[in-house]
């Protein structure tokens, strides 16, 4: 007789919301035209929605181990699943004119990006090791897919193939440590029993601290920490623009989640070990993405050393150990990701009316002609560089200060360093914007929007026989993108000057794990 | 008896891994991970694991090798190089690679763990067997099993994807 494990169907929801919207797009997509994108990405969006609307719900809700100790339905996991969930419906309108989601078909696109965000919703509330694992998997095969969807282009395909063959050296990375984790914990499984396992007195024994240092290594692949980052530039530039926005943020956050999450339940008698390793490879990571986003043309390479950098940024607020570090985390994740979306729609707005793909010259003297374009764009500069008056400040400002508060005041200098050293990158597209001319090649306009962006000079591609020619620009639809913009940067600014919404928003992050956390 | 099959097993074990990098042809390749697969499948039994065993031979051994011998046998005889090195890589890599074995090595023969050295735990009757793997998978990890169901029909569609019809590439790398 099988004992069916008590499911408790309400802190449940959202994922239940996810694949049942999963299975919906999916159908949707094979009924009808293939490109029927209105209603697809309605019905996407529609599923975010819902599951948005039940995370906030169970915010309210208290903390619950769920499905015999599978997940857990936690603060920490809930801010994250919102923030995930709110960069997939930044990223929905991106894609109503995107080549790559023409190409592979809107139905897919949209329900590989589900899975994806079902796949972080599941990870950032993992709570043992099997779960952990299936979740992660469910998280990157469909970003593998979705990097190579533009298959026309040559560029896209390697990215695809890049970001497997890394991604799978992380997880086999990840799967060996916690093989030697399993082991040296006493075969346990969940985070709470590998605690247990491990101890007082298998803390700093070999076994332990080898399979630790292993799922490091797999979760810094994840997350693009240096020395583990070679791929994140060329996979960025590669990629989709929408896609690339979407790892850059929904990723990292979920990755971190989970890293938070296991480092600090399971792996908490070990901290004395792990917490300077990590802390030398914050800063390795900040040195690393700030000197080599210097002098880089492509903005997405830019972006792509930038979130490197930012990276090793979160992994302070992470390696403390404190609430106040959980809660920055959280904060900078929720900041970056609104910070992010806007500076990579702006990008993928100009790939498609230039011919200048992402390259830097794309947005040279757009002040005059696209001054939204144009101030959102410097504003996202300006709060990644965390200049006052932004979110990206106010999160650096937390960060630094949980940093001082947990002894780790050198790794604040690091950052305080490592944003100076990242002024010089971010001012140099905000001067591109205002201080250039506008290049003498007259824009493509948008009609070219089908065309491969990216390689200026190539012949275009005219649209598959039986397809409507799809480059036309309606209003709405830029508007819609215009309207993602213009609120992400709006957002950036309110919660850089009024950032008191977004700090109690983060503050249940910490609450989540609070019970395993030292003060301050 | 036991620990002859252990070695015979371990052997094949590592001996298929290694062919498995070092032939330079793949059809031998992909044969040498069967080998490897097999042996491996043999560890699991001495472990125990009935069912994990049979699943390795089955699927495994099985029915993902048909499909690389398939895949070698229509990329086969390919005769460009199949990396370019990158400067200093052929020195590099297996420096790291010894790096880290001592390092695994060191790990396991120091660690104070109790259960290595010793017989090991008692294993409970019926552990392995398929219903003790089914019951797990729906009580304890039901879960991850629904996740990993999902997984598949994701990856289903993430495989139409990419191989659909292609759209009439626009540079050199479209057709490869």
């Amino acid at each position: 007789m099988i004992e069916t494990p008590a499911i408790d169907y309400g802190a449940l929801s959202p994922i239940i919301a996810l694949v049942a919207g999963i299975c919906v797009v999916l159908l949707v997509g094979l009924i009808g035209p293939r490109g029927r994108r209105g209603l697809s990405s309605a019905l996407t969006l529609a599923t975010l929605a819902a599951a948005a609307g039940l995370l906030v719900w169970q915010l309210g809700e208290p903390d619950a181990d769920l499905v015999a100790g599978a997940l857990r339905s936690d603060g920490l996991s809930i801010t994250i699943g919102l923030i995930v969930v709110a960069a997939a419906a930044l990223v929905v309108p991106l894609q109503l004119r995107d080549p790559a989601a023409e190409e592979a078909g809107f139905g897919e696109t949209h329900t590989l990006l589900l899975g994806s965000v079902l796949g972080m919703l599941l990870l950032a509330e993992a709570q043992n090791l099997i779960s952990f694992f299936v979740a992660l998997e469910l998280l990157s095969i469909p970003l593998y897919v979705l990097c190579g969807s533009h298959r026309s282009r040559s560029r896209s395909l390697e990215s695809g193939l890049k970001y497997l063959i890394v991604g799978s050296i992380g997880s086999a990375t990840l799967l060996y440590g916690s093989a030697f984790i399993y082991g040296g914990s006493g075969g346990a499984t969940d985070f709470t029993a590998i605690a247990q396992g491990i101890g007082a007195d298998l803390a700093d024994d070999p076994l332990v601290l080898i399979g630790i240092a292993l799922v490091a290594v797999g979760l810094a692949f994840k997350v693009s920490i240096a020395p583990f980052h070679q791929w994140t530039p060329d996979v960025y530039e590669g990629a989709p623009t929408p896609i690339t926005a979407f790892m850059a943020v929904a990723t990292k956050a979920a990755a971190f989640a989970v890293f938070a999450r296991f480092f600090i339940t399971a792996l908490g008698p070990s901290a004395d070990q792990w917490q300077p390793a990590l802390a030398a490879l914050a800063a390795v990571t900040i040195v690393v993405g700030n000197v080599g986003a210097l002098g880089q043309d492509s903005l997405k390479r830019l972006l792509g050393y930038s979130g490197v950098a930012q990276a090793g940024y979160m992994l302070t607020g992470l390696l403390l150990g404190t609430v106040k570090g959980i809660d920055a985390l959280v904060f900078y994740l929720a900041a970056y990701m609104l910070i992010n979306m806007a500076a990579f729609a702006v990008i993928a707005v100009r790939e498609r009316e230039t011919a200048y793909g992402d390259d830097i010259t794309a947005v040279q003297g757009i002040g005059k002609d696209r001054p939204a374009l144009a101030w959102s764009l410097t504003i996202s500069m300006l709060a990644l560089a965390g200049l006052p008056g932004t979110a990206g400040f106010i999160g650096k400002l937390f960060l630094i200060e949980a940093a001082v508060a947990g002894n780790y005041t050198w790794l604040g200098v690091f950052i305080v360093v490592g944003s100076m050293i990242s002024l010089v990158y971010y001012l140099r597209v905000v001067a591109a914007i205002w201080m250039r001319p506008a290049p003498r090649l007259a824009p493509a306009m948008a009609g070219a929007s089908t065309e491969a962006a990216g390689e200026p000079g190539l012949p275009r591609r005219t649209g598959e026989p039986g397809r409507t020619p799809s480059g036309a620009p309606s209003g709405g639809r830029c508007w819609l993108v215009l309207g993602a913009i213009l609120a992400a940067t709006a957002a950036t600014v309110a919660f850089g000057i009024v950032p008191s919404p977004l700090i109690d928003f983060s503050a249940h992050a910490g609450e989540g794990l609070a019970s395993m956390l030292g003060p301050g | 008896m036991e620990q002859v099959a252990f070695f015979a097993g371990a052997i094949g074990a590592l001996g298929g891994a290694i062919a498995v990098i070092a032939l330079r042809n793949p059809f031998y390749s992909v044969l040498a991970l069967v080998v490897h697969l097999f042996s491996l499948a043999g560890l699991f039994l001495l472990l125990h694991a009935e069912f994990v065993a049979a699943a390795q031979v089955v699927v495994y051994a099985g029915a993902v090798m048909v499909l690389y011998v398939f895949v070698a046998a229509y990329v086969g005889g390919v005769e460009e190089p199949l990396w370019d090195a990158i400067p200093g890589q052929r020195i590099l890599a297996p420096l790291i690679g010894a790096a880290l074995f001592i390092e695994l090595s060191i790990a396991v023969l120091g660690s104070g763990l109790k259960s290595l050295g010793d017989e090991g735990e008692v294993i409970p009757a019926g552990f392995g067997s398929p219903e003790a793997v089914g019951r797990l998978l729906l009580e304890r990890f039901l879960i991850p099993f629904e996740a990993a169901s999902l997984l598949l029909l994701i990856a289903a569609v993430g495989a139409v994807v990419l191989a659909a019809r292609r759209p009439a590439p626009v540079d050199r790398g479209g057709a490869a």
